[in-house]
């Protein structure tokens, strides 16, 4: 998965991986670049407040890929691009993440039985 | 011509890309952003051009989208960020060769009430008008 808040790709990732994981697949989720900011911790569980309706709560991007890692137990793996994390200073992640260096990727394509890219960094 | 005479100052923001990551921005898009720069600069218009034009059209709300147990009902719906601009005042402008690719610049009851047409390089030969020309 590539760059969130450039296009809706993310937003497509996610609702594969939603759909898949509700067909009994196991999904690998592998972030790239930017993609890897999604799951920090620092983000906390809503979005900043919306001055325009300031009482409603917005999911940040982490609480959304908890709440899939918590309602897919076993079934639903996120991994990270440790280098595109570390460069984008992305320290801090959900503990349920992996992050992995990129000489890894092609031992997770192997695990897969197919590989989906949505966008690279 | 039909935009104003004159811009008196105002500031003209230019959307030229659409659908830059509905559950990742929800409310804040580019056009929440062009609220507060209309209540901060003092007047803003808005010309969608590209893929943007297709914000002026009208069209059901955004559905929810699951996402593991939950119900995200919070998706960036920019037709609703359009309303909040021209209920705030600010003109919106679409323009017409990029209607007339999507087949709609002949049928403007489709667009959202309150949503004017910009001929080709309408809205560009009135730069000078404005104060301020930003692409958002």
């Amino acid at each position: 998965m590539g760059a969130p808040h450039g296009s809706d790709q993310v937003t497509s990732a996610l609702r594969l991986t939603q759909a898949l994981l509700e067909r009994g697949a196991s999904v690998q989720v592998w972030t790239c670049g930017y993609a890897t900011l999604l799951t920090q911790r620092a983000l906390g569980p809503d979005k900043p407040r919306n001055l325009a309706d300031w009482n409603r709560d917005y999911p940040s991007t982490a609480a959304l890929a908890e709440e899939l890692l918590t309602a897919f137990p076993g079934r639903l793996y996120w991994y990270g691009c440790r280098f595109c994390s570390d460069d984008r200073g992305a320290a801090e992640h959900l503990p349920q993440v992996v992050l992995r260096p990129p000489a890894g990727y092609a031992a997770n394509v192997a695990a897969a039985g197919k590989t989906l890219l949505v966008g690279v960094i | 011509m039909r935009h104003q005479e004159k811009a008196d100052g105002r500031v003209l923001a230019i959307v030229e890309r659409g659908y830059r990551g509905a559950l990742e921005k929800q409310f804040f898009d580019e056009l929440y952003l062009a609220t507060e720069l209309h209540r901060q600069l003092g007047g803003l218009d808005v010309l969608l051009r590209g893929q943007a034009v297709t914000y002026a059209l009208d069209a059901p709300p955004v559905p929810p989208l699951r996402i593991g147990n939950r119900t995200v009902d919070t998706l960036t719906d920019p037709r609703q960020g359009l309303r909040t601009l021209l209920e705030a005042g600010v003109g919106v402008w679409a323009e017409e060769p990029d209607l007339a690719a999507l087949g709609a610049a002949g049928s403007p009851d489709r667009l959202l009430a309150g949503i004017r047409i910009a001929r080709e390089g309408e809205t560009a030969s009135r730069w000078t008008d404005y104060r301020m020309v930003c692409f958002l």
